[in-house]
Protein backbone atom coordinates (compact mmCIF):
# COMPACT_ATOMS: atom_id res chain seq x y z
CA UNK A 1 0.00 0.00 0.00
CA UNK A 2 1.71 3.85 -0.91
CA UNK A 3 -0.04 6.54 -1.02
CA UNK A 4 0.26 8.84 -4.34
CA UNK A 5 -0.74 12.74 -5.54
CA UNK A 6 -3.80 12.75 -7.56
CA UNK A 7 -2.96 13.10 -10.90
CA UNK A 8 -4.02 16.96 -11.48
CA UNK A 9 -6.23 18.12 -14.03
CA UNK A 10 -8.39 21.51 -14.73
CA UNK A 11 -10.84 20.53 -12.48
CA UNK A 12 -8.54 20.11 -9.80
CA UNK A 13 -6.83 23.10 -10.75
CA UNK A 14 -10.40 25.35 -10.24
CA UNK A 15 -10.72 23.46 -7.00
CA UNK A 16 -7.91 23.86 -5.47
CA UNK A 17 -8.21 27.56 -5.41
CA UNK A 18 -11.02 27.25 -3.32
CA UNK A 19 -9.23 25.27 -1.18
CA UNK A 20 -6.51 27.58 -1.07
CA UNK A 21 -8.87 30.75 -0.25
CA UNK A 22 -8.30 32.53 3.15
CA UNK A 23 -12.26 32.24 3.47
CA UNK A 24 -11.94 28.72 3.78
CA UNK A 25 -8.76 29.15 6.21
CA UNK A 26 -10.45 31.85 8.66
CA UNK A 27 -13.67 29.27 8.68
CA UNK A 28 -11.79 26.22 9.52
CA UNK A 29 -9.80 28.18 12.07
CA UNK A 30 -12.69 29.55 13.56
CA UNK A 31 -14.34 26.49 13.88
CA UNK A 32 -11.96 24.60 15.08
CA UNK A 33 -12.39 25.17 18.36
CA UNK A 34 -16.58 25.75 18.02
CA UNK A 35 -19.19 23.93 19.92
CA UNK A 36 -22.02 21.99 18.55
CA UNK A 37 -24.50 25.09 18.55
CA UNK A 38 -21.77 27.19 16.98
CA UNK A 39 -21.06 24.20 14.21
CA UNK A 40 -25.06 23.75 13.95
CA UNK A 41 -25.20 27.85 12.98
CA UNK A 42 -22.55 27.46 10.51
CA UNK A 43 -24.61 24.79 8.81
CA UNK A 44 -27.46 26.59 9.02
CA UNK A 45 -25.80 30.15 7.75
CA UNK A 46 -24.08 28.53 4.56
CA UNK A 47 -27.60 26.56 3.67
CA UNK A 48 -29.53 29.54 4.16
CA UNK A 49 -30.97 32.49 2.03
CA UNK A 50 -30.50 34.94 4.96
CA UNK A 51 -26.48 37.15 4.58
CA UNK A 52 -27.85 39.56 7.54
CA UNK A 53 -26.13 38.74 10.92
CA UNK A 54 -28.97 39.66 12.98
CA UNK A 55 -31.58 37.05 11.70
CA UNK A 56 -28.91 34.57 12.86
CA UNK A 57 -28.38 35.64 16.10
CA UNK A 58 -31.87 35.59 16.49
CA UNK A 59 -31.92 31.57 15.65
CA UNK A 60 -29.17 31.10 17.96
CA UNK A 61 -30.57 32.30 21.84
CA UNK A 62 -27.52 30.52 23.37
CA UNK A 63 -25.04 31.76 21.76
CA UNK A 64 -26.57 35.29 21.08
CA UNK A 65 -29.28 35.67 24.03
CA UNK A 66 -29.51 37.44 27.02
CA UNK A 67 -28.31 34.72 28.98
CA UNK A 68 -25.17 34.10 26.68
CA UNK A 69 -21.55 35.11 28.45
CA UNK A 70 -19.79 36.99 26.69
CA UNK A 71 -17.18 34.82 25.57
CA UNK A 72 -19.52 32.50 24.21
CA UNK A 73 -21.11 35.76 22.21
CA UNK A 74 -17.46 36.34 21.18
CA UNK A 75 -16.62 33.35 19.61
CA UNK A 76 -19.64 32.75 17.86
CA UNK A 77 -19.37 36.24 16.52
CA UNK A 78 -16.20 35.03 15.08
CA UNK A 79 -17.67 32.29 13.58
CA UNK A 80 -20.74 33.65 12.26
CA UNK A 81 -18.69 36.29 10.44
CA UNK A 82 -16.53 33.75 8.92
CA UNK A 83 -19.23 31.45 7.55
CA UNK A 84 -20.98 34.48 6.38
CA UNK A 85 -18.46 35.61 4.24
CA UNK A 86 -18.27 31.81 2.61
CA UNK A 87 -22.52 32.38 2.25
CA UNK A 88 -21.90 36.04 0.65
CA UNK A 89 -19.87 33.65 -2.29
CA UNK A 90 -23.51 33.19 -3.66
CA UNK A 91 -25.17 29.51 -3.97
CA UNK A 92 -23.34 29.04 -7.60
CA UNK A 93 -19.54 28.00 -5.44
CA UNK A 94 -21.46 27.75 -2.63
CA UNK A 95 -21.30 24.08 -2.27
CA UNK A 96 -17.63 23.94 -3.37
CA UNK A 97 -16.89 26.34 -0.50
CA UNK A 98 -18.67 24.04 1.76
CA UNK A 99 -17.18 20.82 0.48
CA UNK A 100 -13.69 22.94 0.75
CA UNK A 101 -14.24 23.85 4.41
CA UNK A 102 -15.16 20.65 5.78
CA UNK A 103 -12.08 19.08 4.26
CA UNK A 104 -10.07 22.08 5.43
CA UNK A 105 -11.12 21.41 9.36
CA UNK A 106 -11.08 17.59 8.95
CA UNK A 107 -6.90 18.22 8.18
CA UNK A 108 -7.00 20.43 11.17
CA UNK A 109 -8.33 18.35 13.43
CA UNK A 110 -6.57 15.24 12.10
CA UNK A 111 -3.17 17.62 12.34
CA UNK A 112 -3.65 18.26 16.22
CA UNK A 113 -2.63 14.11 16.79
CA UNK A 114 -1.02 13.32 13.25
CA UNK A 115 1.20 16.64 12.69
CA UNK A 116 2.46 16.46 9.09
CA UNK A 117 1.79 12.78 8.52
CA UNK A 118 -1.64 14.55 7.61
CA UNK A 119 -2.15 15.01 3.22
CA UNK A 120 -5.14 16.31 0.79
CA UNK A 121 -6.05 14.45 -2.48
CA UNK A 122 -3.85 11.56 -2.46
CA UNK A 123 -4.55 8.47 -4.05
CA UNK A 124 -3.69 4.80 -2.45
CA UNK A 125 -2.12 2.30 -4.67
CA UNK A 126 -2.28 -1.70 -4.15
CA UNK A 127 -0.16 -3.65 -5.82
CA UNK A 128 -2.36 -5.82 -8.61
CA UNK A 129 -5.16 -3.20 -8.25
CA UNK A 130 -6.53 -0.68 -10.25
CA UNK A 131 -6.10 2.82 -8.69
CA UNK A 132 -9.46 4.67 -8.20
CA UNK A 133 -9.67 7.81 -10.07
CA UNK A 134 -10.98 10.32 -7.11
CA UNK A 135 -8.69 10.97 -4.81
CA UNK A 136 -9.15 10.33 -0.56
CA UNK A 137 -9.98 14.34 0.77
CA UNK A 138 -7.59 13.53 3.46
CA UNK A 139 -4.97 10.84 4.82
CA UNK A 140 -2.75 9.93 7.29
CA UNK A 141 0.14 8.59 6.11
CA UNK A 142 1.85 6.46 9.11
CA UNK A 143 2.98 3.30 8.80
CA UNK A 144 1.11 1.33 10.81
CA UNK A 145 -1.13 3.70 11.12
CA UNK A 146 -2.52 5.19 7.87
CA UNK A 147 -5.69 6.42 7.68
CA UNK A 148 -8.19 7.69 4.79
CA UNK A 149 -10.93 10.42 5.03
CA UNK A 150 -13.82 11.41 2.59
CA UNK A 151 -15.48 14.53 3.34
CA UNK A 152 -19.38 15.55 3.24
CA UNK A 153 -21.04 18.46 3.45
CA UNK A 154 -24.54 17.36 4.23
CA UNK A 155 -25.62 13.22 5.24
CA UNK A 156 -27.06 13.36 1.52
CA UNK A 157 -23.50 13.43 -0.24
CA UNK A 158 -23.43 9.44 1.46
CA UNK A 159 -23.35 7.35 -1.25
CA UNK A 160 -22.45 3.84 -2.92
CA UNK A 161 -19.70 5.17 -4.54
CA UNK A 162 -17.86 6.71 -1.43
CA UNK A 163 -19.09 3.83 0.37
CA UNK A 164 -17.50 1.28 -1.90
CA UNK A 165 -14.34 3.16 -2.73
CA UNK A 166 -13.62 3.12 1.05
CA UNK A 167 -14.70 -0.22 1.79
CA UNK A 168 -12.44 -1.62 -1.28
CA UNK A 169 -9.50 0.22 0.14
CA UNK A 170 -10.09 -1.32 3.32
CA UNK A 171 -10.55 -4.83 2.31
CA UNK A 172 -7.05 -4.13 -0.29
CA UNK A 173 -5.16 -3.07 2.64
CA UNK A 174 -6.37 -6.19 5.32
CA UNK A 175 -5.08 -8.12 1.61
CA UNK A 176 -1.54 -6.25 2.20
CA UNK A 177 -1.70 -6.61 5.99
CA UNK A 178 -1.70 -3.27 6.45
CA UNK A 179 -3.59 -1.46 8.88
CA UNK A 180 -5.62 0.98 7.00
CA UNK A 181 -8.38 3.41 8.96
CA UNK A 182 -11.46 4.52 6.46
CA UNK A 183 -14.03 6.93 7.45
CA UNK A 184 -16.63 9.38 6.74
CA UNK A 185 -16.63 12.94 8.28
CA UNK A 186 -19.80 14.59 7.49
CA UNK A 187 -20.24 17.76 8.58
CA UNK A 188 -24.44 16.89 9.35
CA UNK A 189 -26.24 15.29 12.15
CA UNK A 190 -25.48 11.70 12.84
CA UNK A 191 -29.40 10.94 13.25
CA UNK A 192 -29.66 12.39 9.54
CA UNK A 193 -26.16 10.58 8.37
CA UNK A 194 -27.83 7.17 9.72
CA UNK A 195 -30.87 7.75 8.05
CA UNK A 196 -28.99 7.73 4.53
CA UNK A 197 -26.81 5.02 5.39
CA UNK A 198 -29.66 2.59 6.61
CA UNK A 199 -31.14 3.09 3.14
CA UNK A 200 -28.00 2.31 1.49
CA UNK A 201 -26.78 -1.56 0.21
CA UNK A 202 -22.95 -0.64 -0.06
CA UNK A 203 -20.80 -1.94 2.14
CA UNK A 204 -20.20 0.47 5.40
CA UNK A 205 -19.12 -1.77 8.37
CA UNK A 206 -15.63 -1.57 8.37
CA UNK A 207 -16.24 2.61 7.62
CA UNK A 208 -15.72 5.32 10.60
CA UNK A 209 -18.78 7.72 11.08
CA UNK A 210 -17.51 11.17 12.02
CA UNK A 211 -20.75 13.94 12.15
CA UNK A 212 -21.06 17.03 13.47
CA UNK A 213 -21.08 16.05 16.94
CA UNK A 214 -18.22 14.27 17.14
CA UNK A 215 -15.68 16.14 14.67
CA UNK A 216 -13.61 16.62 17.76
CA UNK A 217 -13.07 12.89 18.12
CA UNK A 218 -10.42 13.60 15.07
CA UNK A 219 -8.02 15.24 16.86
CA UNK A 220 -8.08 12.44 19.63
CA UNK A 221 -5.43 9.26 20.06
CA UNK A 222 -7.10 6.65 18.45
CA UNK A 223 -7.93 3.69 21.07
CA UNK A 224 -8.83 0.54 19.19
CA UNK A 225 -9.89 -1.16 15.40
CA UNK A 226 -11.86 1.17 13.34
CA UNK A 227 -15.52 0.59 14.26
CA UNK B 1 -55.77 44.68 28.28
CA UNK B 2 -54.77 41.05 29.14
CA UNK B 3 -51.36 39.77 28.09
CA UNK B 4 -51.19 37.14 26.41
CA UNK B 5 -49.98 33.80 28.05
CA UNK B 6 -46.28 32.93 27.21
CA UNK B 7 -45.82 30.36 24.24
CA UNK B 8 -44.87 26.76 25.78
CA UNK B 9 -41.45 25.08 24.74
CA UNK B 10 -44.82 22.42 22.76
CA UNK B 11 -46.15 24.94 21.13
CA UNK B 12 -43.01 26.14 19.57
CA UNK B 13 -42.65 22.70 18.60
CA UNK B 14 -45.52 22.79 16.87
CA UNK B 15 -44.95 25.77 14.64
CA UNK B 16 -42.22 24.58 13.75
CA UNK B 17 -43.47 21.16 12.71
CA UNK B 18 -45.92 22.92 10.22
CA UNK B 19 -42.65 24.35 8.39
CA UNK B 20 -41.59 20.87 8.81
CA UNK B 21 -44.06 19.75 6.98
CA UNK B 22 -43.89 22.36 4.37
CA UNK B 23 -40.44 21.66 4.00
CA UNK B 24 -40.71 17.70 3.65
CA UNK B 25 -43.54 18.37 1.08
CA UNK B 26 -40.83 20.66 -1.22
CA UNK B 27 -38.28 17.65 -1.03
CA UNK B 28 -40.89 15.36 -2.02
CA UNK B 29 -40.53 17.25 -5.60
CA UNK B 30 -37.18 14.63 -6.06
CA UNK B 31 -38.64 11.84 -6.98
CA UNK B 32 -35.11 9.72 -6.33
CA UNK B 33 -35.29 10.93 -2.99
CA UNK B 34 -38.31 10.50 -1.85
CA UNK B 35 -38.11 7.53 0.61
CA UNK B 36 -35.04 9.48 1.98
CA UNK B 37 -37.29 12.46 2.55
CA UNK B 38 -39.94 10.07 4.18
CA UNK B 39 -37.69 8.51 6.53
CA UNK B 40 -35.54 11.35 7.25
CA UNK B 41 -38.15 13.80 8.21
CA UNK B 42 -39.78 11.11 10.44
CA UNK B 43 -37.27 10.44 12.35
CA UNK B 44 -36.40 14.30 13.13
CA UNK B 45 -40.19 14.67 13.97
CA UNK B 46 -40.11 11.60 16.80
CA UNK B 47 -37.13 13.79 18.11
CA UNK B 48 -39.01 17.02 18.02
CA UNK B 49 -41.97 15.54 19.34
CA UNK B 50 -40.07 13.79 22.23
CA UNK B 51 -38.79 17.43 22.77
CA UNK B 52 -42.82 18.26 23.42
CA UNK B 53 -43.36 15.32 25.09
CA UNK B 54 -40.63 16.01 27.74
CA UNK B 55 -41.12 19.84 28.17
CA UNK B 56 -44.89 19.95 27.58
CA UNK B 57 -45.79 22.33 30.28
CA UNK B 58 -42.59 24.50 30.27
CA UNK B 59 -42.69 28.37 29.24
CA UNK B 60 -40.71 29.50 26.54
CA UNK B 61 -38.43 32.78 27.13
CA UNK B 62 -38.77 35.17 24.54
CA UNK B 63 -35.50 34.98 22.78
CA UNK B 64 -36.73 31.13 22.14
CA UNK B 65 -40.23 32.39 20.97
CA UNK B 66 -38.09 34.64 18.84
CA UNK B 67 -35.78 32.16 17.54
CA UNK B 68 -38.39 29.63 16.31
CA UNK B 69 -40.23 32.29 14.46
CA UNK B 70 -36.98 33.99 12.91
CA UNK B 71 -36.02 29.95 11.91
CA UNK B 72 -39.38 29.31 10.73
CA UNK B 73 -39.33 32.62 8.54
CA UNK B 74 -36.04 31.47 7.03
CA UNK B 75 -37.22 27.97 6.13
CA UNK B 76 -39.94 29.56 4.65
CA UNK B 77 -37.78 31.21 2.01
CA UNK B 78 -36.69 27.73 0.60
CA UNK B 79 -38.04 27.37 -2.36
CA UNK B 80 -35.56 24.87 -4.15
CA UNK B 81 -36.51 21.23 -3.34
CA UNK B 82 -33.04 20.46 -3.18
CA UNK B 83 -32.39 22.84 -0.51
CA UNK B 84 -35.51 21.90 1.02
CA UNK B 85 -34.00 18.54 1.57
CA UNK B 86 -30.62 19.91 2.66
CA UNK B 87 -32.66 22.05 5.40
CA UNK B 88 -35.16 18.80 6.39
CA UNK B 89 -31.95 17.83 8.22
CA UNK B 90 -30.61 21.61 9.71
CA UNK B 91 -34.07 22.77 10.52
CA UNK B 92 -34.53 20.58 13.40
CA UNK B 93 -30.88 20.59 14.62
CA UNK B 94 -31.30 24.32 15.35
CA UNK B 95 -34.93 24.16 16.67
CA UNK B 96 -33.62 21.77 19.04
CA UNK B 97 -30.79 23.60 20.26
CA UNK B 98 -32.83 27.25 20.48
CA UNK B 99 -35.47 25.09 22.47
CA UNK B 100 -32.74 24.35 25.16
CA UNK B 101 -32.69 20.10 24.71
CA UNK B 102 -29.81 18.39 25.32
CA UNK B 103 -26.69 19.10 22.73
CA UNK B 104 -26.51 15.46 22.37
CA UNK B 105 -30.06 14.44 22.01
CA UNK B 106 -29.23 13.64 18.58
CA UNK B 107 -25.54 12.77 18.77
CA UNK B 108 -24.78 8.86 18.29
CA UNK B 109 -21.32 8.16 17.30
CA UNK B 110 -20.39 5.02 15.83
CA UNK B 111 -19.69 3.40 12.58
CA UNK B 112 -21.33 3.25 9.40
CA UNK B 113 -22.66 0.05 9.61
CA UNK B 114 -24.54 1.22 12.88
CA UNK B 115 -27.41 1.91 10.41
CA UNK B 116 -27.69 -1.28 9.42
Amino acid sequence: MRFQDAAPDARAATYARIQADPLVHAAAEALLDASLGERVMARAVMNGETLEPDGWRTCFPTLFGPTAEDATRAHAERVLGAVLAIAERGAGVRDQYRGALVEELTARLLARRAGDAVKRERRILFDGVRAEIHPYDVTVERAGAAEAHDCKWGARGVGADVLHQLDDAHQHAAEEDERLTVGLVVFDAALSCLVRLDAQTAPSAGIDLVTIETLDTLARPRTGASR
Amino acid sequence: MQRMPAPTIADLVTQALATYVALSDLGEGIDDEWSYVQDLSGAWREELDALATARAGVSASDAQAAAIERICDEAGRITDPHRAIDWLSTFPQVVLLALGADEGTAAATGSAAGAA
